[in-house]
């Protein structure tokens, strides 16, 4: 049976901004749909309100003709209308079976029989009395797959369902998702990534600013073209110049171990590795296997073993991260929010968290205000941050301007290493750019980069030499040239 | 109809509006209780809040009361701010008063103007003391300080239980549980003539503004805010944040000690069983009341300080118990923390704008 999904002039309005302005759209079975935007540009309340977790202020929503009232995700659900949100909804402790079987009241044999089917019919193979804790990113999203399809949804809602994908995973999402479509399921695909949209899709409607702007066929389309209907603007395409690196070896890592007393945390056994000057250092990986514990180690969030690390010729590995910062190491953690700057203080108070003694923020024990003020207004102007007020709550920066603030605040000391977690991490086009472009001048002044990321395209764009970590240990050290994103999928998956 | 919605930012005027909104609550609470057990409601809140203070002495007793509160709330704020959860002032306090109290019973019916700092400082050196304990154990073998603090409290009391009424009790003291009569060298001296207001008011003072100045603009200041916000950029900013739990429960211990130099080193002049009214558990919600800024500490002791005298006043007066008292502290710290869900959310009337 066909199914059609009708999305009638809906609006959303929160103070201060219109997150969804009077958009309407018609999705049929059949197809998959891609709906494209930046961070920000919309996509994640609109498919909010399809799935009843917000509701709109004007608009319909019109399943086969039926006009439904989506108050909360329960009618979501009531109406056939399943979602996989980006982070995964499941209990770590329960096994499989009952996370699957929680919001149901049938029988457990029935569940477990249609489960089973599901299952065969699909091709997954998943333990389902182990609990969920032992299961990988793309195990888990699979359980929540088999959740919504234990109730025969007809709407399918996927939110960025890749980023925590191995290359491997995601061929495997995409193989399982075109077979729903066929069966008639309406599949509703929401990314920011330009490849997966022509890879999967079979039409895009891309938002921006709460608009819809474009519904159009994907053989219309190509990645270039998607990016700037997205963006709004022609992107120019960043690359690195691939200069013959130095042989100098700036910091060098030998037999560096952690072992962590939280069972949630990942150990790092025997790390080795060294980086030039001028170079950057690409470590790749699936979330979770160690690249938080690693970054801490290098950051000296963790204190280790004093000659673990050596540094511009020093051992550095018993040094907390202001001592190493007087070393010249600068560090952007991955949380922005949470770590790297705190939301409630002032931009200029932000910028004091880097205290490199000869920025002379704190003078005997005094804080030299008009020093930091001074120092965050070159900050703001140098680094592009799209405000003029320094007094300004970090919390009302987007995700790209603070994080410009960040590597901004990093770069003051001019130091001769940088280490990044996730720089790029849910922000836009635009601020990508911006944040690439930084980094690859940072290379360019032969000042060194370590950058940890779980986004496999950023590492090939901007790495020198790339790693793969996987359950806290790195893979040998590769020259980028000679890397595919299908050989990084494999070493990050654990495979040779 | 009426809907309440998320603020996008807490309000900076909700605030400080919070405060005077508790105690607004709480008189009318009170008045209620008051009138529920009979009594005229206006005349009762006006023997609890107006008589006590109405006169010079009255004045003097509120100020007398409002310092150890003040000054144990301040100390309080160090660690506050900076995530530490000390609840066991009240032991800092009583076991500054029993170092104190033993350096100036050492001093016994001698003169000399170096026994007072001498006296003074060995209460500090007290309620530091005894505070580094949750702290050293926080910090090198995790245990939870609110826990070890609160323990530690019934401890300190129990030795100066002991103190009292064995080794240091008075010899011609026909077994009262209490020490001899301090020097007047070791004493606060007194600040008017017939008043009880003595000189520990400017340690309280001072207190304040040393705060203050720590608070907005030292580095020290900027850490206990970091930590406050988030404890991992502390340790991202390479804070120590041992150093700063150690050295915020000192502070708080040296306060609450002072505090309690103050209570016997003033008009009682002897140490005995029961050196403060829970000065130490009072300040707590006097720090949060003051919101944790050294001005507004100031007023929320002047308020919560009145509780004490109404209390006793009502006693005298309308024959109901002095706890009565802990019934409006507990009222205004039980309104402040429902008031500060305005700080967060607000109501939207229907039919208004967005």
């Amino acid at each position: 049976m066909n199914t059609n999904l009708k999305i009638s002039n809906v609006t959303k309005i929160y103070p201060g901004c219109v997150a969804n302005d009077n958009v309407s759209l018609e999705f049929n079975s059949g197809k998959i749909y891609a709906l494209l935007g930046e961070n920000g540009a919309g996509k994640s309340t609109l498919v909010k309100i399809l799935s009843g977790v917000i509701i709109p202020d004007e608009g319909k929503i019109y399943l086969n003709e039926n006009n439904l009232k989506l108050n909360s995700p329960l009618d979501a659900k009531k109406n056939d209308i399943g979602m996989v949100f980006q982070h995964f909804n499941l209990f770590e402790t329960l096994s499989v079976f009952e996370n699957l079987i929680i919001d149901s009241d049938e029988q457990r044999e029935v569940l477990r029989e249609k489960i089973d089917s599901i299952m065969r019919k699909y091709n997954f193979s998943i333990d389902l009395d182990i609990p969920v804790l032992n299961l990988s990113a793309g195990q888990k999203q699979k359980v929540e797959i088999i959740r919504c399809l234990i109730r025969s949804p007809k709407v399918l809602i996927m939110d960025e369902p890749t980023s925590v994908l191995t290359e491997q995973e995601t061929s495997e999402l995409f193989l399982s998702l075109k077979k729903f479509s066929e069966e008639g399921i309406l599949i509703i695909y929401i990314t920011h990534k330009l490849k997966e949209v022509i890879e999967l899709c079979d039409e895009v409607a891309v938002m921006r600013r709460g608009k819809l702007v474009s519904v159009s066929e994907i053989k219309n389309e190509n990645i270039e073209s998607l990016a700037n209907k997205m963006v709004g603007q022609n992107l120019k395409t960043i690359k690195k110049k691939k200069e013959k690196n130095s042989s100098d070896k700036l910091i060098n890592i030998t037999n560096l171990n952690f072992i962590s007393e939280d069972p949630f945390e990942t150990n790092l056994s025997d790390i080795n590795f060294s980086v030039n000057r001028g170079e950057c250092l690409g470590i790749a990986g699936i979330s979770g296997n160690g690249q938080s514990e690693l970054f801490q180690v290098l950051s000296g969030e963790i204190i280790s073993d004093k000659n673990s690390i050596e540094f511009n010729k020093n051992y550095i590995g018993d040094l907390n991260p202001q001592e190493r910062r007087e070393y010249l190491m600068a560090f952007s953690p991955e949380d922005r929010l949470e770590q790297a700057a705190i939301p409630q203080m002032a931009i200029f108070e932000n910028v004091a968290l880097n205290n490199y003694k000869s920025s002379n923020f704190f003078n005997n024990g005094l804080i030299n205000e008009n020093k930091i003020k001074e120092h965050s207004k070159k900050i703001i102007s140098d680094f592009n941050v799209n405000t003029d007020n320094i007094e300004l709550k970090s919390q009302f920066l987007s995700g790209g301007n603070l994080q410009k603030l960040i590597i901004g605040r990093e770069l003051i000391t001019s130091p001769d290493l940088l280490i990044c977690f996730n720089p790029t991490w849910g922000l836009d086009v635009g601020a990508i750019n911006y944040i690439h472009e930084t980094l690859i001048k940072i290379n360019e002044q032969n000042k060194s980069i370590i950058l940890i990321s779980t986004d496999t395209d950023e590492l090939l764009k901007l790495s020198d030499k790339i790693s793969v970590i996987h359950k806290g240990k790195l893979s040998k050290i590769m020259d980028a040239d000679e890397v595919t994103s299908e050989k990084l999928g494999i070493l990050m998956g654990g495979g040779n | 109809m009426i809907k309440i919605v998320k603020r996008d930012e807490p309000s900076r005027a909700i605030f400080f509006l919070t405060p005077i909104l508790a105690i607004f609550l709480t008189l009318v609470a009170g008045g209620l209780i008051f009138y529920i057990l009979g009594f005229k409601p206006f005349e009762a809140l006006k023997f609890f809040f107006i008589v006590p203070i109405a006169d010079k002495y009255g004045f003097s007793e509120l100020l007398l009361k409002a310092t150890p509160l003040c000054l144990i709330a301040i100390g309080l704020s160090f660690c506050f701010k900076s995530n530490n959860w000390n609840i066991g002032a009240e032991g800092q306090l009583t076991f500054g008063a029993i170092v104190s109290g033993g350096v100036a019973l050492l001093f016994y019916e001698q003169e000399g103007f170096y026994i007072l700092p001498i006296v003074i400082l060995a209460g500090a050196i007290g309620g530091m003391l005894y505070a580094s304990i949750p702290a050293i154990l926080k910090t090198y073998f995790n245990t939870n300080e609110i826990l070890v603090s609160l323990m530690l409290v019934y401890v300190s009391k129990l030795i100066l239980d002991y103190l009292v009424v064995g080794p240091w009790s008075n010899p011609e003291g026909f077994n009262f549980p209490e020490t001899r009569q301090f020097s007047d060298s070791a004493r606060l001296p007194l600040l008017f003539e017939g008043l009880r207001i003595h000189a520990g008011i400017f340690l309280a003072l001072a207190a304040v503004v040393i705060s203050w100045f720590i608070f907005y603009k030292t580095y020290l200041g900027f850490q206990m805010k970091v930590s406050g916000f988030s404890l991992k950029t502390a340790k991202y900013a390479g804070y120590k944040g041992k150093k700063m739990i150690i050295l915020v429960f000192l502070i708080s211990g040296a306060c609450a000690g002072l505090a309690g130099v103050g209570e016997i080193t003033g008009p009682i002049g002897q140490l005995h069983r029961e050196v403060s009214p829970d000065y130490g558990f009072t300040a707590i919600i006097v720090a949060f009341l003051g919101r944790l800024h050294p001005v507004g500490i100031i007023f929320a002791s002047l308020v919560v300080a009145i509780t004490y005298l109404g209390a006793e006043t009502a006693q005298i007066f309308m024959q109901i118990p002095k706890y009565t008292g802990q019934v409006f502290q507990g009222m205004i710290l039980f309104f402040l923390l429902a008031s500060d869900y305005l700080l967060f959310f607000k109501f939207k009337f229907k039919g208004s704008k967005k």
